[in-house]
C-alpha cells in the first residue's frame, strides 16, 4: 500500500494527536493531502483550530481485558494496557497486531453530535414555550424559525408522501427532528473549526437504523404482520417464493444502507474537494496557486451550503417515500395483486 | 513485484470504475433534469411538484453511483 492512499483509510478512523499540532508548511510534501484529510475524521481530543480545548474519554472494551475507561489517550498510555501504533490505531500493548474488540469512545464528532442534540433541545423548549402563550401576534425569531421548519416538512415532505393522514400526524414529530438535527450537524461542518457529525459512517447508519425501524414498524402496525410477509413475496404466485422472498429482505437493507452511504459519501466528498483545493496552495508552494483556490473554493463552499440542506431533506422526504411506500401498497392490495 | 502489479490492478479498476459509473449516473441525472424541466415548461402550475419528484429520483440514481464509489474506494484501499 502506498502512502498516498493511506489518507483514504484515515477518513474513517484518524486517532492522531498529534495532527493538529503542527502547521501544514513545516510538512513533508507527501504529507499535506493526508494531514489535511485527517482532520475529517474523528479525534480524541476538541480543537478549535489549533488550540487544543479538552481531552475527549477513551472507552474500550475488550473480551480479554473487559471495560476500560481513561480520561485522555495520555492516560491510556500511561496505564500500559494498550498504546498506539504508527498508524495511529489503538492497539494491545502486548500484541501490537491486536486492536480492542469495541471502541466506544467519546470522539470529536460525537461531541458535535451532542452539541447539535443540546441546541435542538434548548431551541425547541423555547420554541414550544413561546408557542404554548396564546398570543395574537405572528411568531418572531426562534419560534418563527422552527414554525416554518415544521409546516414545510408537514405539507412538503410527510402528508403528500404518507397515504394515512392519521399516520402521517403521528409520525411528524419523527421526521422534524431527522431532518433538523441532520441539517445542524451538516452546518456545524461548514463553520471554520467545525467538525461534521454526518461524515462518519456511525452516525449516518444509526440514523438510517432508526428509519429502518420506522418504515417496517410503521407498515406492520398499519397492515399487520401478516400482510407485511405477504408483502415479502411481491405480490408474485407462490412458486416464485425462492426468488423473490431473499431479494425482498435485500431490498429491506438495501434503502437505509443507501440512505447511509448517500449522506455520508455527500457530506463528506465536498469536504474533501474543499482540502484538497487548498491542499494545491501548500503542496505547489506558490502564491499563484491562490488566485485559482480560493475563488473556486469559495463556489465550492456555497455548494457545500446547498448540500446540507438537499441533503438533509433527501434522507427525510426518502424515509417518508419508504415509509408511504410501505404502508400504502396495501391499502388496496388484494385485488391488485 | 507481483504485489505491485495487483495494487496496480487495484487502482486501474477503482479509476475507471468510478469513471464508469459517474458516467453512468450524469447521463441520468441529465435526462432526468432535461425532462422535468420539459414538462414544467409545458405545465409550470406544476412545477412545485415536479422539482420534489426529480430531487427524489435524482437522489436514487445518485445512490447507485455512490454504491460503485464505495466498491471503487473498497478497491483502492485494499
Amino acid at each position: 500500500m502506498g502512502n498516498e492512499n493511506s489518507s483514504f483509510v484515515e477518513i474513517g478512523n484518524h486517532n492522531s494527536v498529534a495532527s493538529h499540532g503542527t502547521g501544514a508548511a513545516e510538512l513533508p510534501q507527501s504529507q499535506i493531502f493526508p494531514t489535511l484529510l485527517g482532520t475529517l475524521g474523528e479525534h480524541r481530543e476538541l480543537t478549535f483550530f489549533h488550540h487544543h480545548i479538552i481531552d475527549l474519554p477513551v472507552i474500550l472494551y475488550d473480551k480479554e481485558y473487559g471495560f476500560d475507561l481513561y480520561a485522555s489517550i495520555k492516560k491510556m498510555k500511561e496505564a500500559g494496557k494498550y498504546t498506539l501504533s504508527a498508524t495511529h490505531k489503538i492497539v494491545k500493548a502486548k500484541n501490537p497486531n491486536e486492536s480492542p474488540s469495541l471502541d466506544l469512545s467519546v470522539t470529536s464528532l460525537v461531541c458535535f453530535q451532542w452539541l447539535s442534540m443540546l441546541i435542538l433541545i434548548l431551541a425547541f423548549f423555547i420554541a414550544g414555550r413561546r408557542a404554548r402563550k396564546k398570543t395574537i401576534s405572528t411568531p418572531k425569531g426562534i419560534h418563527n424559525l422552527l414554525e416554518t421548519i415544521f409546516v414545510f416538512i408537514r405539507d412538503d415532505v410527510v402528508v403528500p408522501n404518507i397515504p394515512d393522514k392519521k399516520v402521517a400526524y403521528k409520525l411528524l414529530p419523527y421526521f422534524v427532528s431527522l431532518f433538523v438535527f441532520i441539517l445542524l450537524m451538516n452546518l456545524f461542518g461548514l463553520i471554520p473549526g467545525g467538525h461534521t457529525a454526518t461524515g462518519a459512517l456511525g452516525t449516518t447508519a444509526g440514523l438510517a437504523i432508526t428509519a429502518l425501524f420506522v418504515i417496517n414498524g410503521t407498515a406492520i402496525r398499519q397492515i399487520g404482520l401478516k400482510n407485511w410477509l405477504k408483502h415479502l413475496l411481491g405480490g408474485a404466485p407462490w412458486y416464485l417464493f425462492f426468488i423473490m422472498v431473499p431479494i425482498e429482505i435485500i431490498s429491506l437493507f438495501t434503502k437505509p444502507f443507501a440512505l447511509t452511504i448517500r449522506l455520508f459519501a455527500n457530506m463528506t466528498a465536498g469536504h474533501v474537494v474543499l482540502l484538497s483545493l487548498v491542499g494545491l496552495i501548500f503542496y505547489l508552494k506558490t502564491f499563484a496557486m491562490a488566485v485559482v483556490a480560493i475563488p473556486f473554493s469559495v463556489f465550492m463552499y456555497a455548494l457545500e451550503l446547498l448540500v446540507a440542506f438537499l441533503q438533509a431533506f433527501i434522507f427525510t422526504i426518502l424515509t417518508a417515500v419508504f415509509t408511504g411506500l410501505a404502508i400504502g401498497e396495501h391499502s388496496e392490495h388484494s385485488e391488485v395483486h | 513485484m507481483d504485489q505491485n502489479l495487483a495494487n496496480l490492478g487495484a487502482y486501474f479498476g477503482a479509476g475507471i470504475g468510478a469513471a464508469i459509473s459517474v458516467v453512468g449516473a450524469g447521463l441520468g441525472i441529465g435526462r432526468l433534469a432535461s425532462a422535468a424541466l420539459e414538462s414544467s415548461a409545458r405545465q409550470p402550475e406544476a412545477s412545485g411538484d415536479l422539482r420534489t419528484t426529480m430531487i427524489i429520483a435524482a437522489a436514487l440514481i445518485e445512490g447507485v453511483a455512490l454504491f460503485s464509489c464505495v466498491i471503487a474506494m473498497l478497491l483502492a484501499i485494499k
